[in-house]
């Protein structure tokens, strides 16, 4: 069975044509004109109050020193220098890549290995699926605090369960070298069913005659696998990749809740429970600023280096 | 997909078909074993929120309650002074509802006029408002607490809005790039012959918006309305930035309240945990055919 490609997955959105109206020229469109600004009313006032409009404040704020009671000084780059000389800061920046650079990786290959398995014709396979599926929708804080029983040193599950391997019981959340990769494993948990549905939806889009020409050619199945299906979903696994990069960079919900509440260890603080915690515990709104901008930064050039890649292995039908 | 070719007598032989289907029995196996992997820890939390304190410390983790202790429920939800845990509950159903309702107006609203109509600007407008899907969240934090910190409130203590529930929801009545672009996306399907057709029958722009887009789009709005009341259930950073007094807080800022509040107690915390995800968990095994479209067509993030 053949499914057509979503759109934005075979490409870009800003690659979609924007239609033009289908009425006369003069009279109707300038009436419609007057149309569209009703109809954009509310969302221009979001863009400019909400979103765009403190996404510019947000860069002139990160050049003051700013606790809200007295008002904002003009300080220059200082706040980006006393980011880069705060050993938190710099703790934050390296768990937070670790942290993507290890549940990235790891949720989409054990995701593309799920959608290949998941993708056959079985009587209660949909059931199944929603096995994997279902931890997408909890809440994190909810969850975390189940995962926090699962990795507690006193009566939690993994420690009986790997206590029947005969390995020691572990801190999982408060041993610095454990605290993140059990972060990451509730994560990847959590994280699983999103990427499958999207290779699920990639894997159904390939055309059953390619997998029959490579068979009546005598392909194998890893062959047909390394040739067809690999190939055919490069474009999918860029667009998960993608998503998943740029979210676990902004991870904050199972620091707060798994690292000690309030006061994450070095070995766990991430970029957004810094921004968190200075602008919103301490108040230091022109540090907490310059650090998102830091993210921001730093998520928009490794966009490009990625969307740069993409010549190099994506394959386009 | 295998099913497809082994229909064909020619290609296979019996053989190779009893050993194709050795292997599809094992691989659904492993496939079941790893789906009750996926389901431990919610049968651990229900586990958990069934037993005794001194079951939980002391018996097999994965061991039956010795009864249904549903005194649990009743310790945790009456926790906290001056607030049940009835409060957050509702709480959280409030700002979900009103952001989904919000969101439903503004982004069809913006989303029927970026498919539909032709105005000066559409195209830099549209990107500009995808440009900030792609900038993170986080970037806004600050400048939109400093917002809402100069913004007059009849009824609050501070006299602004922070400590109050409002950041936590008008904004979603003021549009949304996600919605915007997933509404456009679906409006750009329907047929154009259709509001022409109404246009010179002389329904204006509001007429066709009303009767033809929005009664056809029902399940692209369906899809944006479940994700929004996700988000907005599950959202954990704003109700800790904004809300300052327990009977404003949502389930989230109730629960990691709860940490602090119940050390030790797992059979509590789990109860708490297993109330505050039972409507995610009801509305996505409901719905679960939307929640799947949805992520596979736009990538909405979960």
């Amino acid at each position: 069975m053949t499914r057509s490609v979503p759109p934005e997955l075979a490409a870009p959105p800003a690659a979609t044509a924007i239609r033009r109206g289908g009425f006369g020229r003069g009279g109707p469109r300038r009436r419609e004109g007057w149309w569209a600004l009703l109809f954009l009313g509310p969302t221009l006032i979001g863009l400019f109050a909400l979103s765009a409009g403190p996404i510019l404040a947000s860069f002139g704020i990160a050049l003051t020193d700013w606790d809200l009671l007295s008002p904002p000084t003009f300080v220059g780059l200082d706040n980006f220098a006393a980011l880069m000389a705060d050993e938190r800061f710099q703790m934050a920046l390296r768990n937070t890549v670790f942290y993507t650079v290890v549940s990235v990786p790891i949720g989409m290959v054990l995701a593309l290995g799920l959608a290949l398995a998941l993708d056959q014709r079985v009587r209660g396979i949909a059931l199944v699926r929603t096995m994997y599926f279902l931890p997408l929708v909890t809440s994190t804080t909810a969850i975390a605090l189940v995962w926090l029983w699962i990795y507690s040193p006193q009566g939690g599950l993994l420690n009986t369960i790997i206590g029947l391997f005969g390995i020691p019981a572990q801190k999982w959340v408060s041993n610095p070298v454990l605290a993140m990769p059990s972060i990451i494993a509730m994560s990847v948990w959590q994280g699983l069913g999103f990427n499958v549905i999207i290779f699920l939806a990639g894997l159904q889009a390939i055309p059953q005659e390619y997998y029959d020409a490579a068979a009546v050619d005598g392909a194998g199945r890893w062959a047909r696998f390394r040739q067809v299906t690999l190939p055919l979903l490069t474009p999918t696994v860029f667009f998960t990749g993608i998503l998943a990069f740029i979210g676990s960079f902004q991870v904050f919900d199972q620091v707060y809740v798994l690292a000690r509440p309030g006061e994450p260890t070095k070995a766990t603080i991430t970029l957004v429970y810094y921004i968190y915690q200075r602008g919103f515990d301490q108040f230091k709104m022109g540090l907490a600023a310059s650090a998102s901008w830091v993210l921001f930064l730093i998520v928009a050039i490794l966009t490009i280096v990625y969307f740069r890649s993409q010549r190099r292995w994506v394959h386009y039908q | 997909m295998s099913a497809a070719s082994s229909a064909r007598p020619g290609l296979i032989r019996p053989r190779r078909n009893r050993a194709r289907q050795v292997r599809r029995i094992i691989l659904v196996t492993l496939l079941v074993l790893g789906g009750l992997l996926m389901m431990l820890p919610f049968l651990w939390m229900i586990l958990t929120s069934l037993k005794t304190r001194a079951e939980v410390f002391g018996g097999a983790p994965l061991s039956l309650p010795s009864g249904p202790h549903f005194e649990n429920y009743g310790k945790m939800w009456n926790a906290l002074p001056e607030v049940t845990f009835g409060t957050f509950f509702l709480n959280s159903l409030k700002l979900a509802t009103l952001n989904t309702i919000g969101q439903l107006i503004s982004c069809s609203l913006a989303a029927y006029a970026f498919a539909v109509l032709s105005f000066r600007g559409k195209g830099p407008l549209f990107a500009l408002i995808l440009a900030t899907l792609i900038i993170p969240y986080q970037v806004v934090l600050v400048p939109n607490f400093i917002l809402y910190r100069l913004l007059p409130h009849p009824t609050s203590q501070s006299g602004n809005w922070i400590g109050t529930q409002e950041p936590l929801w008008v904004g979603a009545f003021l549009g949304g790039a996600f919605g915007i672009f997933l509404l456009r996306q679906f409006f750009l399907t329907i047929p154009r012959e259709l509001a022409e057709a109404a246009r010179v029958d002389g329904a204006n722009p509001w007429q066709v918006y009303r009767h033809i887009y929005l009664p056809l789009a029902k399940p692209a709005l369906a899809t944006l309305a479940i994700f929004t009341f996700m988000w907005t259930w599950n959202d954990l950073l704003d109700p800790l930035i904004y809300l300052r007094d327990l009977p404003q807080y949502t389930t989230t800022v109730g629960l990691s309240l709860f940490q602090g509040q119940f050390v030790g107690k797992w059979p509590e915390m789990m109860a708490g945990a297993l109330v505050s995800l039972a409507p995610m968990i009801i509305l996505f095994i409901a719905a679960q055919q939307l929640f799947v479209r949805g992520i596979a067509v736009s990538g909405l993030k979960g």
